[in-house]
């Protein structure tokens, strides 16, 4: 229940103003959802380091829980370059080289009341309860520059209105993964369970999580993004329009039924894909854009470089 | 000429000038749209809108009479709904264009989005380009012509009408086929082609309905006579209810369908009782006089609410389940006892509304007989998502009610057994649903409450979606609510027990810290005032009655509403049956019994010790079964079974 968003601008470069035209096209279609917002910024990659951005709350217990993880960073050799807290959360930028889905695993065990929303050599999931204006006056989104970027404004039905159950989702153990997902995966016990008999741990009961560990699964085992989507047609069921993001790559994939809506606009600079023509014409107002609507059961990727 | 500059205005204002200028007969420019929703909406003058650039969601939705020109795109539901009048999208249109529509000319020059054409009745929906998947998805009647290619699934469960294809039929969708096209046929495309000045040699491939799916292969045998207690009451394991539809099912091989309430035993409100000894209620005198009773439902959001003389209402039942007579009876019944009536599926007679002072107009997945003219009529729009007898599942009108008369107002084709849709084509979550409810606040000028009917589901999360997509009131319906034909099994053993409903909805509230922000009629097999009073202490802002009242005005309880041949003319299309029914001698018996209710509800309120219905709450109730106890969390009290029961008290 909620509307979703993605760009990217094709030239490689992470100076383009992605915060900004994120909130302007939630801000679009916030109607479609006002309990929470979030956002997937790619920004400047980060080589040999990782950003983990964690949610703490507020108060004596936020500072216990950043204790907590400033200790288990110290125990898997995590150096902390920079960090700080803002709002409710606690932002690190670490120096790492081992294992990081056994470290991602761990960080989400660091404290019992802080739960990771991202981590990424590139990659800054923000999300919160309220408008795309709200949490941007929280966190500035709009002072973000990148490459790309998803957001979501969600309407929350089935799972409570909390700021860990906002999306984007961050695929719980893989680095830079992004998802935002409009729909209802019906298949998701029994995917999940399947993925939970090989180790995989998931933070939520939400759909969308596992759609992003899903596809982060196959490209960790060196399956391209294009084809991973692909196999999510067939292997999910339901109803869904989803975006995924990774450092290089925005994808989507739309389920058999159509049901969920979906619009995009391309030109030689960039792409824009969201739920509603209205959040595109946000981008570029006055203009009638020669958009296109997704078919059935489709998917496509674009990458920076091309 | 007027220009309206949609950078300057909200799309509510600019539907506001729309209207102004329309009613003197001016036509309209639209800039900057900016593919905003419901530009136009609601409008029914014959004038010109071009919109200069794109459109968004129901565009052209629910009008009649006007012309739309949109230089670009459009989003869904294009045209949703529209009577006559026409509208030409240069671009392309997205999924559902042309749902619903009744008679509209809709030409698309670029391509079409998926499902386009969906419950639509009559007129044509032209497509320059390619369509999407499921292109006649569930129509009923009219055309559909598409130059370019057809998308998967064409025709999917298509009732009537005709398809022509001008490129590739990519795949035939379920009791579709291809047809044969006479010539006139085409002739009519080729001048309809020319008006909208499209350039088109090519020939066309005619698709239409196969009929396998129209009717039910094996018509089921009628019942035999079981009394209703017999068919609900405890009795051996193979009883004769059992054995009966096992006889049944062994000759028509499916499910069986029938009509009335369900007949299982389940936690309902006669598992719980008053706290308090209320002996005294016969001493009270005229309690009507001495109680508050007067309620207004479905304000909140500015419209002008429902204005009832006391805490009730009729519960939503259809012309086409029911007579036209009965519809009208009732109708006389609400306005004598100064409450609101419901349409139901099916549309709204001239008989219902002249009768009815209040009347609620309902709209269904099929959009049978849905139509801006009488929503304007209307005193409130409510929007089905389900019922409590059958939660999930859509109406079913067996062929014997689907007569000449019926199919016209609905617009589907005569003589089928009409299974109406289970879903909106509009409608596939909470954040459609915001923009449906959107559209109809829009085409009404935000004048009319808006409520949403559930069927008891999962209310814990569907209420908070109701009160986060702006309706006014909800509708909820338990499992003991009745229905005009439904499975049996799904009216036995689907849905949520009435009690259970009212709890599960008010937790979701309290959940969201929303407990009084949005009101709660409860219905589902309710049968007095004292239900009503137990409902309104449990939580419930007012109740409705459906089967009470079928039964007040002469009902025989015998099942069979579902055939159509109903020996007192209530639950039938046929006028041999229904000319026995009065429907001035049964509107005095179905107000008598509401003035009844009235009197309960007063007297009940009197006897716990207030004299406003609103001061009725949670601590005046206690439960008699263990059940009723978890459901409700109210105290558990077996002591008081033996109580005297209330219904020969009051």
């Amino acid at each position: 229940m909620c509307g979703i968003a993605g760009i990217m601008f094709k030239n490689g470069r992470n100076d383009h103003e992605t915060g900004m035209a994120l909130i302007d096209m939630l801000d679009g279609c916030q109607h479609r959802g006002r309990d929470s917002t979030g956002f997937a910024l790619y920004g400047e990659e980060h080589r040999n380091e990782l950003k983990l951005r964690f949610l703490v709350g507020e108060g004596a217990a936020a500072n216990e829980s950043e204790a907590l993880i400033k200790t288990a960073l110290e125990t898997h050799d995590a150096e902390i370059v920079e960090d700080k807290r803002v709002g409710n959360t606690y932002q690190a930028l670490v120096k790492f080289d081992g294992d990081l889905r056994s470290f991602a695993y761990a960080m989400e065990h660091a404290a019992p009341d802080a739960k990771v929303i991202s981590i990424g050599q590139s990659l800054d999931i923000v999300k919160d309860v309220g408008s795309a204006h709200d949490v941007d006056d929280r966190f500035h989104v709009h002072e973000f520059k990148g490459s790309h970027g998803l957001g979501h404004v969600r309407l929350a039905t089935e799972s409570d209105v909390r700021p860990e159950s906002a999306h984007p989702f961050w695929a719980t153990g893989f680095s830079d993964v992004a998802i935002v997902h409009n729909g209802q995966i019906t298949n998701y016990w029994k995917m999940r369970r399947r993925l939970e008999q090989r180790d995989f741990e998931f933070r939520t009961d939400n759909d969308s999580e596992l759609v992003a560990v899903y596809l982060a699964d196959k490209m960790a085992n060196g399956v391209a993004l294009r084809e991973a989507l692909k196999d999510s047609i067939e292997d999910l069921d339901g109803t869904f329009s989803f975006l995924v993001s990774t450092k290089d790559e925005i994808g989507y994939a739309k389920d058999r039924l159509a049901a969920k809506p979906m619009v995009m606009y391309e030109n030689d600079d960039l792409i824009v894909i969201a739920s509603e023509e209205v959040s595109l014409n946000r981008l570029f107002p006055g203009q009638a854009l020669n958009t296109k609507e997704p078919p059935p059961g489709s998917y496509d990727t674009w990458s920076k470089s091309t | 000429m007027v220009q309206i500059d949609l950078a300057e205005v909200t799309v509510r204002q600019a539907n506001e000038l729309i209207r102004k200028y329309g009613a003197q007969g001016e036509d309209i420019d639209i800039v900057n749209p900016d593919a905003r929703h419901h530009i136009g909406v609601g409008l029914t003058d014959a004038i010109t809108v071009r919109v200069h650039g794109s459109a968004g969601y129901f565009c052209a939705g629910l009008t009649d009479a006007a012309r739309f020109e949109v230089k670009n795109n459009v989003g869904w539901g294009l045209g949703d709904n529209m009577y006559s009048g026409s509208v030409v999208v240069g671009g392309n249109a997205s999924a559902i264009a042309g749902v619903a529509i009744r008679g509209a000319e809709i030409v698309i020059r670029g391509n079409m989005g998926s499902r386009a054409g969906q419950v639509m009745k009559a007129g044509t929906l032209l497509c320059g380009g390619n369509a999407n998947f499921m292109a006649g998805y569930l129509m009923y009647g009219g055309r559909i012509i598409i130059l370019g290619d057809s998308g998967e699934r064409v025709g999917e469960d298509m009732a009537g009408g005709e398809i022509y294809v001008g490129g590739e039929v990519q795949s035939l969708g379920s009791d579709a086929k291809m047809g044969d096209s006479e010539g006139a046929e085409i002739d009519d495309i080729r001048a309809f082609l020319e008006r909208y000045e499209i350039s088109y040699k090519g020939g066309f491939q005619k698709i239409v309905n196969e009929g396998k799916k129209l009717h039910y292969k094996t018509s089921e045998q009628q019942m035999r006579s079981i009394p209703f207690v017999a068919f609900s009451g405890k009795s051996d394991y193979w009883n004769p209810k059992i054995q009966e539809d096992i006889h049944i099912k062994s000759q028509i091989g499916r499910y069986r369908v029938r009509g009335y309430g369900g007949a299982r035993e389940l936690p309902h409100l006669s598992d719980i009782t008053f706290a308090r000894d209320i002996s005294n209620l016969n001493d009270i005198s005229d309690p009507v006089s001495k109680v508050e009773m007067h309620t207004l439902i479905g304000g909140k959001h500015g419209a002008t609410p429902l204005d009832l003389s006391m805490p009730v209402m009729i519960a939503p039942m259809s012309y086409g389940a029911l007579s036209r007579s009965t519809k009208q009876a009732i109708g006389m019944a609400s306005s004598l006892a100064g409450i609101a009536e419901n349409t139901g599926e099916g549309g709204m007679s001239d008989a219902q509304r002249d009768a009815a002072k209040q009347l609620i107009f309902q709209c269904l997945g099929g959009r049978l007989g849905w139509n801006i003219h009488d929503m304007k009529r209307a005193n409130g729009l409510e929007i089905y998502i389900s019922q409590g007898a059958k939660p999930g599942f859509g109406g079913q009108l067996m062929a014997k009610k689907v007569t000449k008369e019926l199919a016209e107002i609905r617009g589907i084709p005569q003589g089928i057994d009409l299974r109406s849709p289970s879903r909106h084509p509009d409608i596939l979550g909470g954040d459609d649903l915001l923009i449906k409810v959107e559209e109809l606040r829009e085409a009404t000028g935000y004048k009319l409450p808006i409520s949403v009917k559930l069927g008891a589901g999962r209310i814990r999360d569907d209420i908070k979606i109701a009160y986060k997509d702006g309706f006014d009131f909800v509708e909820l319906d338990g499992m003991q609510g009745s229905t005009g034909a439904g499975g049996a099994e799904v009216m036995e053993y689907v849905g949520i027990p009435t009690i259970s409903a009212i709890m599960d909805a008010l937790d979701g509230l309290a959940e969201i810290d929303a407990a009084d922000d949005i009101q709660i009629i409860l219905m589902g097999g309710l049968r007095d005032g004292v239900d009503a009073v137990k409902s309104l202490c449990l939580g419930a802002n007012a109740v409705a009655f459906g089967n009470a009242t079928i039964v007040a005005g002469g009902c025989i309880s015998c099942m069979q509403c579902h055939v159509g041949q109903c020996v007192t003319g209530i639950a039938t299309q046929d006028p041999e049956h229904e000319k026995r029914y009065r429907p001035e001698i049964e509107a005095h018996n179905i107000h008598r019994f509401l003035e009844s209710v009235r009197w309960q509800i007063a007297a009940l309120t009197q006897a716990l010790g207030y004299d406003d219905v609103k001061s009725l709450n949670r601590d005046d109730l206690v439960a008699l079964t263990p059940e009723a106890a978890v459901i409700t969390r109210l105290p558990y009290r077996p002591d008081l079974r033996e109580r005297q029961p209330l219904v020969e008290a009051v």
